[in-house]
């Protein structure tokens, strides 16, 4: 059960991982930077979180402290499967102790392990996390998740570009006043994370809805 | 008188209630101090019926004085902000009155000088049909005050050829069913209706055992099913109890019933409505993100 209603959404392609999330409007005399929800975990992998945002800070603020242990001890970067099993236990521990209370997030998170491979998973307060190839959390989650089943394709993910339009199209569906409300953040295989820029999404999100007229206009034609 | 294990005698009570029963009734006598302070809380938690323009209580109840035959009643933030959007924009509605109560669950103290901010029950006709009611009702009308609530605006011998329709929600966890709550498809609409009520519901009637409490269920429904006034409330289930955008919209069901059939004109507008009303609530919470 989310009770957060702005959406995240994760994406895993082929040579790119692509977190997009939906922007929370802030108030005027807030300090926008300061209101972030994507977050790296380390250089390779990142993670997005929908609910209590003081709990996330302190699932976040642990993950990175084992990424740098497990760096030290072992001299190897956390696999992504073994950070989001980290996390997951930390969650478990939480169900399981008296006087505390469960982690209140989901989280997405998103990376490339040293062979080279993309991966995504998502954690629940529960403490179980699984394996996806593309996901959406938050208040409409069903609704992406739908939009995500009939449009991930392995064309769709094929190339960089196709997979960062796939995401913003996926939060569209949902996010109300389009691209200006839109977060996005990729890593491209042995790349550090990108924190797109609004300019940037407004760019994907022009072009999107260029695709979008030209398809429509060669559907009224061919019923013409 | 009794001995215990120890061989210490103690006094054991007698629930016969004998030799100790007049000094338990002196202990029990209500003292002048004692009536005063209850005199003075039963004063602060009246309910009081105010006119628009003069702010002087109605001598009569609401619908004795003004002839309705359509009354629709919105209990809750996420109920109260559908009407705001949906019906309240669609037509010139005009302020009769409000219902001014204090008691634990309100944040102000002052109980006499309550400015008109927070009248929390606000009593609207519509213009072109001045028998056509609507009340936005955002505070807590708690258990001893709902009666009085009642009375105030239904009066103690109601017309019974109106129509009434009750708008609320309630938290999903008060849903009591055999299915698994993760499967539930929140926020959803459930209705109950009066044995008077004829029309059908727009989603299917709240099953067994769920039961509906405070004002729409103990005050509202049941006043009407007594009096035999045609009356249905729908309950929407949610899991988010503060001011959300999809709970409201899940009640847009009942825009094509017969209850609000023709008082709602612009559907698109009112939603751009709800999203700002909406957006201005967001911002004061950083809680989540």
């Amino acid at each position: 059960m989310d009770v957060c209603t702005f959406e995240k959404v994760g994406i895993r392609g082929t040579n790119i991982v692509v977190l997009g999330v939906e922007k929370k409007s802030v108030a005027k005399l807030q300090d926008e930077r300061t209101v972030r929800k994507i977050c790296a975990l380390d250089d390779h992998v990142c993670m997005a979180f929908a609910g209590l945002t003081a709990d996330a800070r302190v699932v976040i603020n642990r993950a990175r402290v084992e990424c740098q242990s497990h760096k030290l001890t072992v001299e190897d970067p956390v696999t992504v499967e073994y950070i989001t099993r980290f996390i997951a236990t930390l969650k478990q521990k939480y169900t399981q102790s008296n006087g505390r209370r469960p982690f209140g997030i989901s989280a997405l998170i998103v990376g490339f392990d040293d062979d080279g491979i993309s991966r995504l998973y998502q954690t629940d307060p529960s403490g179980t996390y699984h394996a996806w190839k593309a996901n959406a959390i938050g208040r409409s989650a069903k609704t992406v998740r739908e939009f995500l089943e009939k449009n991930y394709t392995e064309d769709a993910i094929a190339s960089d570009s196709e997979a960062i339009k796939l995401a913003i199209k996926a939060l569209l569906e949902v996010v109300q006043s389009g691209g200006k409300n839109i977060e996005l953040a990729i890593i491209r295989r042995n790349q550090p994370l990108k924190m797109f820029s609004a300019k940037e999404v407004e760019l994907y999100v022009t072009e999107i809805e260029k695709e979008k007229e030209e398809a429509e206009k060669k559907k009224s034609k061919k019923s013409v | 008188m009794a001995a215990t294990f120890f061989g210490e005698v103690v006094k054991a009570p007698c629930r016969a209630g004998t030799e100790d029963e007049e000094e338990e009734e002196e202990g029990r006598r209500e003292t002048p101090e004692d009536r005063e302070v209850r005199l003075q809380l039963a004063r602060k938690r009246e309910v009081r019926l105010l006119r628009r323009q003069t702010k002087t209580s109605l001598e009569v109840s609401l619908l004795e004085k003004y002839p309705c035959s359509k009354f629709i009643i919105a209990i809750g933030n996420n109920a109260v902000a559908f009407l705001s959007s949906f019906v309240m924009n669609s037509g010139v509605w005009e302020e009769v009155g409000c219902a001014k109560l204090w008691n634990e669950w309100c944040r102000t103290t002052d109980t006499t000088h309550l400015s008109s901010t927070e009248a929390f029950c606000v009593f609207y006709h519509l213009k072109s049909n001045p028998s056509v009611f609507l009340c936005q009702c955002s505070c807590y009308v708690a258990e001893d005050q709902q009666y009085q609530w009642l009375e105030k605006v239904f009066g103690s011998c109601p017309r019974k050829n109106m129509q009434i329709t009750i708008l609320t929600c309630r938290h999903v966890t008060d849903y009591k069913t055999s299915e698994s709550t993760g499967s539930l498809p929140s926020p959803f609409l459930r209705a109950l209706k009066t044995q008077n009520f004829k029309d059908s519901a727009c989603c299917p009637l709240l099953e067994q055992p769920n039961i509906v409490h405070d004002l729409p269920a103990a005050g509202v429904l049941s006043y009407c099913q007594v009096w035999k006034i045609p009356a249905i409330l729908y309950l929407c289930y949610t899991d988010v109890m503060k001011l959300d955008l999809i709970t409201v919209e899940a009640f847009k069901p009942i825009l094509s019933t017969r209850s609000l059939k023709g008082l709602v004109k612009n559907i698109p507008q009112s939603t751009e409505i709800l999203k700002k009303l909406m957006t201005t609530n967001e911002i004061q919470s950083n809680i989540y993100t």
